[in-house]
C-alpha cells in the first residue's frame, strides 16, 4: 500500500511538475547540437587589402547655363587596390598606411594611356607614445570631426581632399579622402581628452580640378597643403551630451566648432554641430580663389553681387536618427551653411547665366563658384535638409538597401540615390548605386549636366 | 546580498526547494548567475560568432571584447573590436551603458548609436555574455522547472523573469533559466519591448577559465526567424589592465592591434 502510494505521489507530481522544454532545443540546428567544431579564432591582421571594381554611367543634359568646354564624361571603369594597415615598428610607435592605387577607363581618353593611372595616398604617418595614451604623430593623417551626415560643419580639414567615389553617399565620401600632411600631439584621460594639429604651408595654392578628379600619380599635397592651419579641439564627459569644442585658424580667420549628441531613449539619438567666424561667403572666396590661382583672368568682374567684406558666418547641422527594431535607421538633418548661396543668389546666377550666354568668361566664372564649392566640400546652397534611410538585412540576411535625399530648401531641387549593396560571401561584396539630379532646369540640381547616374560595383576583401 | 551557490553548505542543498526559495532570492541567483559568466576584474576575451542559416555555417565574425566592470554601477563597458570577417576588420563598438559609439577606420569618424542599433549588429550578441543582469533587471522567481539544455540534459532550474529596471537594459524583458545547484545559466529568453521574443540563448560548454567554470559557448536562436542561429565561443580569456580612459570615442582609434 505504501509503495503503491508512493508510486502515486511520484506520478501526480510528475503531472504536476512543469514539462522540460524541449521545444526550443529543438530549433538548434544539429550540426550546432553535435558540437561542430568551430572554426579556429583568426588573428587580427595589420593590415587590410581589398580589390574593388567601381563601373559608373551617367545620362548627360544641356545644363541651362553652358559650361565652357562642355561635359563629355559619360561611361568610367575604375579598378582599384586599397590598403589600410597599421604596423608596430617598436614598443610604443605604429606606422599607418592608406593608400588606394586605381586602373581608369574613361570614354573620354584611350587606354592605357599617360591617364590610366591614379594614386591616392591617402594617410602615411607615425604615431609615437611616449606615455600612456600621450600620442605625437607626424606625416599625412587624415582628421575629421563632426557627428553629422550630411554636412559636417566641424570637419575643417575636409576641403580639397575629395577623390573618386563609388557611392556619393556624403557617408561614402569620408572613406576616400587624402590626408593633411600635419604635426599632431593629443593625450586621452579619464571622461575626456584634448589635442593639438598644425598642418604647414607647402605649397602654394594651386587651380581646382574641375568636372571627375583626374588621374595621376602624384601625391596631392598641394590640395591639402596649400595653407598654414591649426587646429585644437577637447572633448569631455558632460552627462550624456559627449561635448567636443574645437578651435581651427587658418589664413587669418579663427572659426570656433561645437559638436553635441545625446540618446533619447532606446531608438533616437540627437545630434548638432556648429561651427562659426568671420570670413567672406562662398561666391567671394570662390571668385577670389579663381583669381589667384589664374583659372579665372585676374580683370574678369564679379559676375554676381558678392559681399565683399568678412562677415560672421554659421554652419549648423541639426539632426537625428531613428532605428526600429526592424534594423531600419533613418537620419533626417537640417543643414545650414550662411556663407552658401541664398535663394536670391541663385535666381542672380540664372539671370546672369541667360543674359551672358555667349560670354564664356561669364559662364566660366558662374559655374567656377559651383566647382569650387564642390572641391571645398561645403554646400553650394545656404539651406539643406538632408535625409538617410538605411535597411539592414532587407528581405534577406546580409542585403542592405539606402537611400538617400539632399534636398535644396529654396528650389526643392534634390540629388538623390538609391543603393542595394549585398554581402554575397565573407569576402565579395555587390553595390548597385542609382543617382539623380532632379529639379526644374532653373534649379541648382536640376542644372547639372549629369541627370542621372548608375554604379555597379564589386569588392573583394583579402 | 550577492552571493555564489556553490558556497552554500551541502546540507543546504539538500533541504527543501521550498526553504532554500527562502534563503536566497531571485535578485541573489541572478547576480551569482552573472558572476558564472564574468569575472570580476578587467579581462579581455575572443568571441567567435558562427552563424547558421537554415542549419548550414554560414558567416563567421570574430570579435575582441575587452570588459570592464564600473566600480559605481556594477555594469560592464565593453570595447568590441573586429577582427574578422576581413571586409569589418579594425571597426569598433564601444558599449558603455547609454554612451555607445561605433567607429569605422575607414572613414575614421565616430557615428553615436542608441540602443536599437546596438542590437542590429552582432556586437549585440558579442557583449551578451558580458551583462550584468542583476544590476539592470528586477528579478522575481516563477518557479523550479526541469529544462533540457542545449545537450538534451534535464537540469533542474529556477525560472526567473527578468523585468528591465533601469535605462541601460538592452531587453524588455527576459526569461531566465539557472541551474539550481551550481547558479550556471541553462537558458534565456529575452524580449523587446513590444513584449515579442527576440532571442533564445543556450549556455554550454562549461570550462574553467580565469578561476571559475563559465559557458563557452552560447547559442543565440533569432526567435523572429529561427532559422538563423548563432554560436559565440568564447576563448583566449585574459585578465588585462584596461583603464577607465579607454572608454571614450577619442580612445576608439588608438586601440593598439595586438
Amino acid at each position: 500500500m505504501r509503495r503503491r502510494a508512493g508510486a502515486l505521489l511520484a506520478a501526480l507530481a510528475w503531472l504536476a511538475a512543469p514539462p522540460a522544454q524541449a521545444d526550443d532545443v529543438d530549433l538548434i540546428p544539429q550540426a550546432v547540437r553535435q558540437g561542430a567544431p568551430a572554426a579556429p579564432a583568426a588573428t587580427e591582421r595589420a593590415a587590410k587589402l581589398n580589390l574593388e571594381n567601381a563601373l559608373s554611367v551617367w545620362s548627360l543634359r544641356d545644363p541651362v547655363v553652358s559650361i565652357p568646354g562642355g561635359t563629355s564624361v559619360d561611361a568610367r571603369n575604375r579598378t582599384s587596390v586599397e590598403l589600410r594597415g597599421r604596423w608596430r615598428l617598436g614598443k610604443s610607435v605604429e606606422l599607418h598606411l592608406s593608400d588606394r592605387a586605381s586602373a581608369i577607363e574613361q570614354n573620354d581618353f584611350s587606354f592605357p594611356s599617360s591617364r590610366t593611372w591614379r594614386n591616392d595616398w591617402r594617410e602615411g604617418y607615425l604615431t609615437w607614445e611616449p606615455a600612456p595614451r600621450e600620442y605625437l604623430e607626424a606625416g599625412r593623417i587624415n582628421l575629421r570631426n563632426g557627428v553629422a551626415l550630411g554636412f559636417n560643419p566641424t570637419d575643417f580639414f575636409k576641403t580639397r581632399s575629395l577623390v573618386d567615389q563609388s557611392s556619393q553617399d556624403p557617408s561614402a565620401l569620408r572613406e576616400n579622402r587624402l590626408g593633411t600632411f600635419m604635426l599632431r600631439g593629443q593625450r586621452i584621460w579619464d571622461g575626456g581628452s584634448a589635442s593639438l594639429a598644425w598642418a604647414p604651408k607647402l605649397y602654394s595654392p594651386t587651380p581646382i580640378e574641375t568636372g571627375l578628379p583626374a588621374a595621376g600619380l602624384r601625391a596631392r599635397l598641394d590640395r591639402t597643403n596649400g595653407a598654414s592651419r591649426l587646429l585644437a579641439s577637447a572633448s569631455f564627459e558632460l552627462g550624456d551630451l559627449a561635448p567636443q569644442l574645437l578651435v581651427y585658424h587658418e589664413g587669418g580667420v579663427t572659426r570656433l566648432g561645437l559638436n553635441l549628441s545625446r540618446t533619447a531613449g532606446k531608438s533616437v539619438v540627437l545630434y548638432g554641430e556648429w561651427a562659426g567666424g568671420r570670413y567672406p561667403n562662398l561666391i567671394t572666396r570662390a571668385l577670389a580663389y579663381g583669381r589667384e590661382t589664374g583659372t579665372l583672368p585676374a580683370g574678369v568682374p564679379g559676375v554676381l553681387p558678392a559681399a565683399s567684406g568678412d562677415e560672421f558666418q554659421n554652419d549648423l547641422a541639426l539632426g537625428f536618427s531613428w532605428t526600429g527594431a526592424a534594423k531600419l535607421t533613418l537620419n533626417a538633418e537640417y543643414l545650414y551653411h550662411q556663407a552658401g548661396m541664398t535663394r536670391e543668389d541663385w535666381r542672380r546666377w540664372f539671370a546672369t547665366g541667360s543674359a551672358n550666354a555667349g560670354s564664356l568668361a561669364a559662364t566660366g566664372a558662374l559655374w567656377y563658384i559651383r566647382a569650387f564649392a564642390a572641391d571645398q566640400q561645403e554646400p553650394a546652397t545656404r539651406e539643406q535638409l538632408f535625409l538617410r534611410a538605411a535597411w539592414s538585412d532587407a528581405f534577406v540576411p546580409h542585403l542592405e538597401l539606402s537611400g538617400f535625399a539632399l534636398v535644396n530648401l529654396y528650389d526643392r531641387s534634390r540629388l538623390v540615390q538609391l543603393g542595394a549593396r549585398y554581402d554575397l560571401s565573407e569576402r565579395w561584396t555587390l553595390g548597385a548605386y542609382l543617382g539623380a539630379n532632379l529639379g526644374a532646369a532653373e534649379s541648382e540640381r536640376g542644372s547639372l549636366p549629369q541627370a542621372n547616374s548608375a554604379v555597379l560595383q564589386a569588392l573583394y576583401y583579402f | 546580498m550577492r552571493f555564489a551557490m556553490r558556497s552554500i553548505p551541502v546540507f543546504l542543498l539538500l533541504m527543501t526547494s521550498f526553504s532554500a526559495m527562502a534563503q536566497s532570492s531571485a535578485q541573489d541567483i541572478v547576480a551569482a548567475s552573472d558572476k558564472v559568466r564574468n569575472p570580476g576584474q578587467p579581462f579581455r576575451v575572443t568571441s567567435t560568432l558562427q552563424e547558421y542559416v537554415g542549419g548550414q555555417p554560414r558567416d563567421r565574425v570574430v570579435l575582441t571584447v575587452y570588459a570592464r566592470e564600473d566600480a559605481a554601477t556594477r555594469q560592464f563597458k565593453n570595447l568590441v573590436r573586429y577582427v574578422d570577417p576581413p571586409r569589418d576588420r579594425g571597426k569598433m563598438v564601444l558599449l558603455d551603458g547609454t554612451r555607445m559609439w561605433f567607429y569605422d577606420p575607414a572613414s575614421k569618424v565616430s557615428i553615436r548609436i542608441s540602443a536599437q542599433q546596438r542590437l542590429m549588429g552582432q556586437a549585440s550578441n558579442g557583449d551578451v555574455m558580458t551583462v550584468n543582469l542583476a544590476r539592470d533587471y528586477r528579478a522575481t522567481l516563477a518557479g523550479e522547472e526541469t529544462v533540457t539544455d542545449a545537450d538534451r540534459q534535464a537540469r533542474e532550474c529556477w525560472h526567473l523573469v527578468l523585468a528591465a529596471a533601469t535605462e541601460d537594459a538592452v531587453y524588455s524583458k527576459i526569461d531566465y533559466w539557472v541551474e539550481r545547484s551550481s547558479n550556471r545559466p541553462v537558458k534565456g529568453k529575452y524580449y523587446s519591448d513590444s513584449g515579442r521574443l527576440l532571442k533564445i540563448a543556450y549556455f554550454r560548454a562549461f570550462r574553467e577559465e580565469l578561476g571559475t567554470a563559465r559557458p563557452t559557448e552560447t547559442i543565440i536562436i533569432d526567435a523572429v526567424d529561427p532559422n538563423q542561429v548563432t554560436t559565440l565561443n568564447s576563448s583566449d580569456y585574459r585578465f588585462e589592465t584596461i583603464p577607465e580612459a579607454w572608454f571614450q570615442r577619442e580612445f576608439l582609434p588608438r586601440l593598439k592591434v595586438e
